[in-house]
């Protein structure tokens, strides 16, 4: 009958506690300050008494003792013998002078060391003995040294050094880490020390020991414990240990279901927040193609425009940019300004944009579009002209490689909730989403313009009838459509690449999503935004796990085998292939704009 | 549009007339005098590429301008029968390739020893030849039988071929597709066992590919004076009064489609030897918009126009792309906004557009002549 596990774990508890009494004992009353120990280790002869008196100091250091064993390690520690009075230990800093001698400092209260008329006195190294040292004292050493970071005041330090230390899987790291459990009061880094105290038990030669560890990984099922739960369940495989075999498939089973349920989560994240950029990429488009039905092939580029706005407003905040401009040099200058207040640029950028785009929108509109309403094909050809041109005028004013756009503070780093991680910039744009949806939603239905908009767009001839000038309203509709192109481009670019091709990464997908969300139809886009991109991230995640049991297809198995593990792409050329083939199902998209006439 | 399918005996005669001179300029005049070293070998090889280019306007022209089906989908036939061609010249290259290997030269790259099953029977041209023509044409039948029959038509339709394009082309561009990714097929040696280093070779290809250009021209001419072409034009000019009086326009629309992919597809595997590289570059979406400029300046709907359009642009976009490198996209666009705008008919339209202002010139301005009504930018009022 094996020993009961319980009073088995009970026991591996209490023994530490035991070494941490006697040890509390030891410095109870007044604690004996680590350096005096170090210094009471230095000074003693006895090479066993040193070992101890090393080790009794492990979790107690702190980065100036673990800098002073250093010191100990490679010889630069001294002991000194004054004239009267005891033996001290010194360390020698400061620039030598020209007998050699530098400034020497006392370990044990960490001041300078004087003379009996307190005048600093200063000591060559070649007049003095190093503090001597063995072999097993420096393992002890090495030893404090590890753990040192576990009495660290920042958490973020303890829970990466309890990690290394659990990875590393060394028994004898075993005790200081139970009596750092004792006494840890962060969350995370109880959790932390949990999982590395049940890893390094999992070496432990006990049956029952490894048992109750592989119930503690199965209690926390952190991802980082899968490999040496699959270690330790081969290990008992091989030795036909069927208790600990049981224990160790529990705890990877509960590993794994918390990995699909991240993995899951991860997706539906990942696939909103792609959702959310397609949508802000094409709720432009939406108003100019989707109301006005406009093929603005220049979409993209209004996009460009937003995002190199942000770069403009960037470097006026900073130290100012000088622009070539068609053989001329436009010079904008800085405001030179840093921390918090540079921070802030971004959010001056945000309308900078709007405006910006609109502006370029408008003189397109002006310039070219009003001469094609009613030849469409037409107005993608001559819009297509002008993105090209536009795209050579980023290349010509901004150079041909991406421009550096730094996120701010408050959108870099991110959230990671029970291993799931939420980038900020992600969660922004999310937000942002929402909020361009609200504000285009108020903008349409409660304001006179989204009226004049909604009227001109539904029977052009009518509102015209009635007064409506349409002009200016085709106008202002396509430049607020570019407007929010150019919003779209000022949160893309804290999200990739900034150069004049911007726009041509996100102008299929943008025309795709509204196509398939039915044309003219808001809602129907933002649906199909989220539906593109969530399918999309579906596909990332899962094709590299379907792939390989794709080999049974005749002729071409092995050919999608390959293409597979080019998730990303594979997955792209799946959503077109799917958005060709919806189309087949219903050729208007998700919703249908029904009218009268026979060719809408 | 002016149509050239009703024109009188005589102008038919003298059109032909011309035609017959440009055809025996090109396939005759041009080789000999370069086989006389009156032209040089670059001049010539420039010219075999503005024909290839021809062949892939003729295509769009085909779609666009008489079928009203703007494709931005051309390119991507185009290359995919320069790519068909370009594995049976990847195969001729034998072991002269870097890697001194029977196999070609990214393969041996990419870590393969033998030689994969599909690439197999592109060592025999005749089959190189038929895949040139069965995968475009399939890939064209498959996609124009699901974007008709669901009535995808007008600015969707242009959407849908470009998003064709693009996924084909992030395709093409991985190394796992095993066609040479990102640097496609190049560094050919030999076709039918004549050395592309020979300017014999290159003539007899650039003979091939004037005649490849002569045939689509007089194909499309005989196509759009059959009762099909009266159809297929109809269908352009208002497809649901050609539905209701019986056709159905799903079959028209479908065969002139796949037509256009197999004329393009030979235009691909005529350039592919001639400019000795093809790449996934050639397939994106901004090379049919770039296609569709050619045809909209030399002319839609005309059977010259494509033609005139593909070369001249060609020829200036190697100039200007020498001359002046940074701006030849601003030219290109501005181009492109213009013609669009002010020129709707196209460099063909101009004699009949300066015809028409000598006319209003000569008579008394009451009389506003007819024939410039119907290349007038339409009204701008809405």
């Amino acid at each position: 009958m094996p020993p009961d596990p319980m009073m088995n774990f009970l026991a591996r508890c209490l023994r530490p506690l035991a070494c941490l009494a006697v040890i509390a004992g030891a410095l109870a009353a007044p604690a004996e300050p680590a350096r005096q120990i170090l210094v009471r280790a230095a000074l003693s002869d006895d090479a066993a008494q040193q070992r101890e008196l090393i080790t009794s100091l492990t979790g107690r250091a702190d980065a100036a003792l673990v800098a002073l064993l250093e010191a100990w390690r490679t010889d630069a520690l001294f002991r000194y013998a004054p004239a009267e009075g005891t033996a001290l230990v010194v360390q020698l800093t400061g620039p030598k002078d020209d007998e050699g001698r530098q400034a020497a400092v006392r370990i044990d209260t960490g001041a300078a060391l004087v003379d009996a008329a307190g005048q600093p006195l200063k000591l060559a190294a070649g007049d003095l003995k190093a503090v001597e040292h063995t072999t097993s004292l420096r393992r002890a050493m090495k030893a404090v040294a590890d753990l040192a970071d576990l009495a660290d005041p920042d958490p973020a330090r303890r829970f990466k050094a309890v990690q290394t230390i659990g990875q590393a899987q060394d028994a004898a790291k075993l005790a200081p880490l139970q009596a750092r459990l004792e006494v840890e009061t962060d969350a995370g880094v109880r959790r932390v020390l949990r999982e590395a105290i049940a890893l390094v038990q999992l070496k432990d030669p006990q049956d029952a020991t490894r048992i109750a560890a592989l119930g503690t990984l199965k209690e926390l099922h952190t991802l980082a414990s899968t490999d040496f739960i699959k270690r330790a369940l081969k290990e008992a495989e091989e030795a036909r240990n069927q208790p600990v075999l049981t224990a160790a498939r529990e705890a990877l089973r509960a590993v794994e279901n918390h990995r699909s349920f991240v993995d899951f989560f991860g997706t539906l994240f990942r696939g909103v927040s792609l959702g959310s950029i397609l949508l802000v990429a094409a709720l432009g488009l939406a108003i100019t193609f989707g109301l006005m039905r406009v093929i603005n092939m220049a979409h993209g580029e209004m996009i460009a425009v937003g995002a190199y706005t942000t770069y403009l407003v960037q470097n006026v905040f900073g130290t100012g940019i000088t622009l070539p401009f068609f053989g001329l040099s436009l010079g904008l200058p800085g405001l030179d300004l840093t921390g918090g207040a540079y921070q802030t640029y971004f959010l001056f950028a945000l309308p900078c944009s709007f405006l910006a785009a609109a502006l370029v929108g408008i003189g397109l509109e002006r310039s070219v579009i009003r001469f094609l309403y009613r030849r469409p094909l037409e107005s993608l050809l001559a819009t297509w002209g002008v993105s090209l041109v536009l795209q050579q005028a980023f290349r010509l004013m901004f150079g041909a490689n991406n421009v550096q756009v730094s996120s701010p503070v408050y959108l870099s780093g991110n959230w990671t909730v029970n291993d799931i991680i939420f980038g900020w910039n992600r969660v922004f744009v999310v937000g942002f989403a929402i909020l361009i949806v609200f504000g285009m939603w108020l903008v349409l239905t409660k304001t006179p313009l989204g009226l004049l908009i909604r009227a001109s767009m539904q029977n052009r001839t009518m509102a015209s009838c009635m007064g409506v000038r349409t002009e200016r309203v085709n106008m202002l509709t396509f430049g607020l459509g570019s407007g929010l192109a150019g919003l779209a481009g000022a949160f893309l670019s804290q999200i990739g690449n900034v150069g004049p091709s911007l726009g041509q990464g996100y102008i299929i997908d943008s025309f795709m999503v509204v196509v398939v969300g039915g044309v003219g139809s808001i809602g129907g886009t933002i649906l199909s935004a989220f539906g593109i991109g969530g399918i999309d991230q579906v596909l990332q995640q899962y094709l590299p796990v379907v792939a390989p049991g794709l080999g049974w297809v005749p002729g071409i198995g092995g050919f999608l085998q390959n293409l597979a593990q080019d998730a990303a792409v594979f997955g792209k050329i799946l959503v077109l292939a799917g958005i060709i083939l919806f189309l087949q199902w219903r050729p208007a998209g998700l919703f249908v704009t029904r009218s009268r006439s026979l060719e809408d | 549009m002016t149509g050239a399918s009703q024109a009188s005996p005589r102008r038919s005669r003298i059109e032909l007339t011309v035609v017959a001179i440009i055809a025996v300029i090109l396939i005759v005049v041009l080789p000999v005098l370069n086989a006389q070293g009156a032209i040089s070998n670059f001049t010539l090889g420039l010219w075999g590429k503005y024909l290839c280019y021809a062949l892939l306007a003729i295509s769009v022209d085909l779609l666009w301008g008489y079928t009203g089906l703007l494709s931005l989908g051309q390119a991507l036939f185009f290359t995919l029968g320069g790519y068909m061609h370009g594995m049976y010249l990847m195969r001729m290259i034998g072991e002269l390739g870097q890697y001194k290997k029977p196999i070609p030269d990214f393969l041996v790259f990419l870590g393969w020893e033998r030689l994969p099953a599909f690439w197999e029977p592109f060592s025999s041209f005749s089959f190189a030849v038929v895949m040139v023509f069965l995968v475009p044409g399939l890939l064209a039948y498959v996609f124009g039988y699901l974007a008709f029959r669901s009535r995808i038509k007008g600015v969707y339709f242009s959407i849908l071929t470009q998003a064709l394009t693009y996924a084909a082309s992030i395709m093409f561009f991985r190394n796992n597709l095993l066609m040479g990714g990102n640097n496609g097929f190049t560094d050919f040696k030999f076709i039918l066992g004549h050395s592309l280093a020979e300017p014999a070779t290159m003539r007899g290809l650039y003979i091939a590919t004037a005649i490849a250009v002569v045939l689509a021209f007089l194909f499309c001419r005989w196509l759009s004076r059959t009762k099909f072409g009266l159809v297929q034009q109809a269908i352009r000019d208002g497809e649901n009064r050609v539905l209701f009086s019986g056709y159905a326009t799903m079959h028209f629309k479908l065969f002139v489609f796949v037509v256009a992919a197999l004329i393009a597809a030979v235009g691909g595997a005529l350039y592919t030897p001639q400019v000795g590289i093809i790449n996934p570059g050639e397939m994106q979406a901004d090379k049919s918009l770039e296609a569709v400029v050619w045809v909209a300046v030399g002319g839609r709907g005309t059977l010259l126009g494509p033609i005139l359009g593909a070369v001249s642009i060609n020829a200036l976009k190697s100039w200007a792309t020498r001359a002046y490198p940074d701006l030849w996209l601003v030219i290109l666009g501005g181009l492109f906004v213009l013609v669009v705008l002010f020129l709707p008919g196209g460099l063909v339209s101009i004699p009949a557009r300066l015809k028409a202002l000598w006319g209003k010139v000569r008579r008394s301005p009451e009389k506003p002549a007819a024939a410039a009504s119907d290349t007038q930018p339409a009204s701008a009022k809405t």
